[in-house]
């Protein structure tokens, strides 16, 4: 198989089959947690002001008083590369060129130039995070295989895409596959891993806000 | 079917956009370290135009600071080529046409003299003997 | 016609300094320094003409014509002098058994030394698909191998197969390197490939006795060193993110970048976007259309000449079905959660203080 075959298949077949596990797998496990319900809550709802599903919802966006100083690496690099990610992929070209091919959505993107500097951010900031995971003896305590599997498949398509624009290591048409490849094992790896609070996060925000606003809490 | 049933608009560039990529400033430095070394050492050299990424804009911007000098040399084979002196001394511009007259290369020379104006000896040897034939003849 | 060159040129009119000029115009072309125009200039005006043996397979002879009618048939015609083709089918006066007894001779004569210039894929998967003179086209490419210092594949078919090869490939059809194994190999790609390309091998052959250097994919780096996105006159519109969306919007009369509408630019390396066609007056692209990517491996099963490189090559076909039984997994398994759950409620007993007691 030559680069072009190679970038023919993951375009093609690899496509096919990564979008069709990613899919089975978001709807698979989300029904399977919507549907799994909680018992009824007997006690008398309670009320203080801030308590909320949706005050929790973008409470836990900002760091409690305090953890700031205390961990500023997870804070700020978790900012700075969740930003990034979002940006390269919802604003860069030719992704939003993929997204308007499989929804028929599209909105203009941004210069290559610019997200050329936020890929280069980006990486930087999840290398730091994962220094910063091997060097504190704590986080590394409580870190597993998946958290280091994750890390990895999240930074691989952003520093293959990063190689590839930039022509560095392989010729463009073999960094392009690998690229998608990533992106790829990315997606089929995202329903099945903790890369899941992508679909999760807002939802089980909202729960734990009105579970605990009911008792008179704002957490 | 006329022609004005298709919808052609032709769109003109903005005016003042100045297509000049910044790739030409550096080549007169380059040039004048290459003057140095003809003056130094008698090497000339010469510098691919064409190999290079710069736009008509940035071509136009070189010539015009270049300037044009005393000497123009046109050379006809296989389409005219122009080797022309600049208003730096030693420096030429060298343009090589086809017959349809587009430019095929186009190089900057620094010499004395630019090497294709001189003769070949071979070429001069066979001049000479044509010479010498003529005056046998006569 | 023997001896050196300079002096079959001059008999032909052509001048010490036409050859100059042109060698100047090729060294400038191949990407080497303007000092390399001089030297291979003193070479070419000596050497003498190598044995040129052209064998047509399963092509369209478009790689003929392209090199034939090239831009300015003095200069590309040139290196027609600089060589003795011997055995060209398409453009030679001899035909049957005359041409054949040409093509023998040749082999003869110039045993290990002539260059074999083949256009065309061969086909593998029956003899009979293509013969010549009652011989398979596979037979005439091993004996004419044989005695060759050097194979110049021109064209996509003899490159990697090209069209013919293309999906479902009837006729089992290969590149020249697919047989031969043991000759250096020069792959001049293209649908056609670009004139001055092969001039400038041959130029480059006779030059310095060698071949030039190739890639991996046996194509010489001068001319295939770089993408045609990254040479491309519309690259600063693909880096500013304005895109022709359709062939008549605004942006395709503004000349923007080609992309979305299935420029292979990207992955394709050739030399169309510095040399250009027809005597640089245009090419693909500037002519609004974009790359096809014509001298890759495969580009007619690359997955549609009007798709972008960043969308699916193929409608997803597994997402639907997927979806579907994604949902039936949920389902499923919730319904399993709530039996679960159900038979847990069942079988819980409450515990009385008596029972503690006990």
């Amino acid at each position: 198989m030559n680069d072009l075959q190679f970038l023919t298949w993951v375009r093609g077949t690899g496509l096919d089959i990564a979008v069709g596990i990613f899919l089975l797998g978001v709807l698979w496990r989300l029904i399977e947690i919507y549907t799994l319900g909680r018992k009824k809550d007997l006690a008398a709802p309670r009320h203080a002001a801030g308590a909320s599903g949706l005050h929790t919802v973008f409470r836990r966006s900002l760091p409690p008083p305090g953890m700031l100083k205390r961990s500023p690496v997870s804070y700020i690099g978790g900012y700075i590369f969740h930003i990034g990610l979002a940006v390269i992929v919802f604003l860069g070209a030719p992704h939003i060129l993929l997204i308007t091919n499989l929804t028929g959505l599209s909105w203009p993107g941004l210069p290559t130039q610019f997200i050329d500097l936020v890929t280069v951010v980006t990486m930087a900031a999840m290398v730091v995070m994962l220094v910063d995971r091997i060097n504190k003896p704590v986080k590394r305590f409580l870190s597993t295989f998946e958290d280091w599997f994750t890390w990895a498949v999240t930074f691989l398509p952003v520093l293959t895409g990063w190689l590839a624009v930039q022509h560095l290591l392989l010729p463009y048409t073999t960094m392009l596959a690998l690229h998608i490849l990533s992106a790829e094992i990315l997606l089929v790896v995202l329903p099945f891993t903790k890369l899941f609070h992508a679909f999760t996060l807002f939802g089980s925000r909202w729960y734990n806000g009105s579970a605990n606003a009911r008792k008179g809490v704002p957490v | 079917m006329s022609l004005d049933a298709i919808p052609i608009h032709v769109i003109t560039p903005p005016a003042g956009e100045p297509g000049l990529t910044g790739n030409a400033p550096p080549l007169l430095r380059e040039l004048a370290e290459q003057v140095k070394r003809l003056l130094e050492t008698g090497e000339s050299s010469a510098i691919d135009l064409s190999a290079l990424p710069l736009t008509p804009t940035d071509l136009d911007w070189l010539h015009e600071k270049l300037g044009a000098g005393e000497i123009a040399v046109t050379l006809q084979a296989s389409g005219e080529s122009t080797l022309n002196e600049t208003a730096c001394p030693g420096i030429w511009w060298v343009t090589h046409r086809n017959e349809q007259g587009a430019v095929t290369s186009q190089f900057i020379e620094v010499a004395f003299v630019p090497e294709l104006v001189k003769a070949h000896p071979q070429d001069v040897a066979i001049g000479l003997e044509n010479l010498e034939l003529m005056i046998s003849d006569l | 016609m023997q001896g050196p060159l300079i002096d079959t040129l001059a008999r032909q009119g052509v001048t010490r300094r036409t050859f100059l000029k042109y060698c100047a115009t090729l060294a400038s072309m191949m990407a080497l320094p303007p000092s390399a125009g001089r030297a291979m200039a003193e070479a070419m005006a000596a050497a003498r003409r190598p044995s040129v043996i052209w064998l047509p397979f399963q092509e369209c002879t478009g790689c003929t014509e392209s090199i034939t009618r090239s831009h300015s048939p003095t200069l590309e015609g040139m290196i027609f002098d600089m060589i003795s083709l011997d055995y060209q089918v398409t453009i030679m006066a001899a035909a049957g058994h005359q041409a054949e007894e040409a093509l023998r001779n040749a082999m003869l004569e110039n045993d290990g030394k002539y260059l074999l210039v083949v256009d065309g894929s061969i086909p593998m998967g029956d003899p009979g698909y293509g013969t010549h003179g009652g011989h398979s086209f596979v037979d005439h490419l091993q004996q004419a191998a044989k005695g060759a210092a050097a194979i110049i594949a021109v064209g996509t078919c003899a490159s990697y197969g090209g069209i013919p090869k293309a999906n479902p490939n009837p006729t089992g059809a290969v590149s020249v390197s697919d047989i031969i194994k043991d000759k250096p190999i020069v792959n001049i790609p293209g649908c056609p490939p670009i004139p001055v390309v092969m001039t400038g091998v041959l130029a480059h052959y006779l030059t310095f006795g060698s071949l030039p250097e190739l890639d991996a994919k046996g194509r010489p780096k001068a001319f295939f060193g770089e993408t045609i996105h990254d040479r491309c006159y519309r690259r600063p519109f693909y880096d500013q993110g304005k895109f022709a969306k359709t062939f008549d919007d605004e942006g395709a009369r503004r000349g923007w970048c080609l992309f979305e509408l299935g420029c292979k630019g990207p992955v394709t390396y050739n030399a169309c976007a510095t040399v250009k066609w027809n005597g640089g007056t245009s090419w693909p692209v500037e002519s609004g259309h974009g790359c096809l990517g014509c001298s890759e491996p495969d580009f007619w099963d690359a997955g549609g000449f009007y798709k972008a490189l960043s969308v699916p090559a193929d409608p997803l076909k597994l997402a639907a079905a997927a979806a579907v039984v994604g949902a039936g997994a949920g389902v499923a398994v919730s319904f399993a959660n709530r039996a679960k759950k159900g038979a847990a409620k069942k079988a819980h007993q409450p515990i009385t203080l008596a029972d503690l007691e006990k």
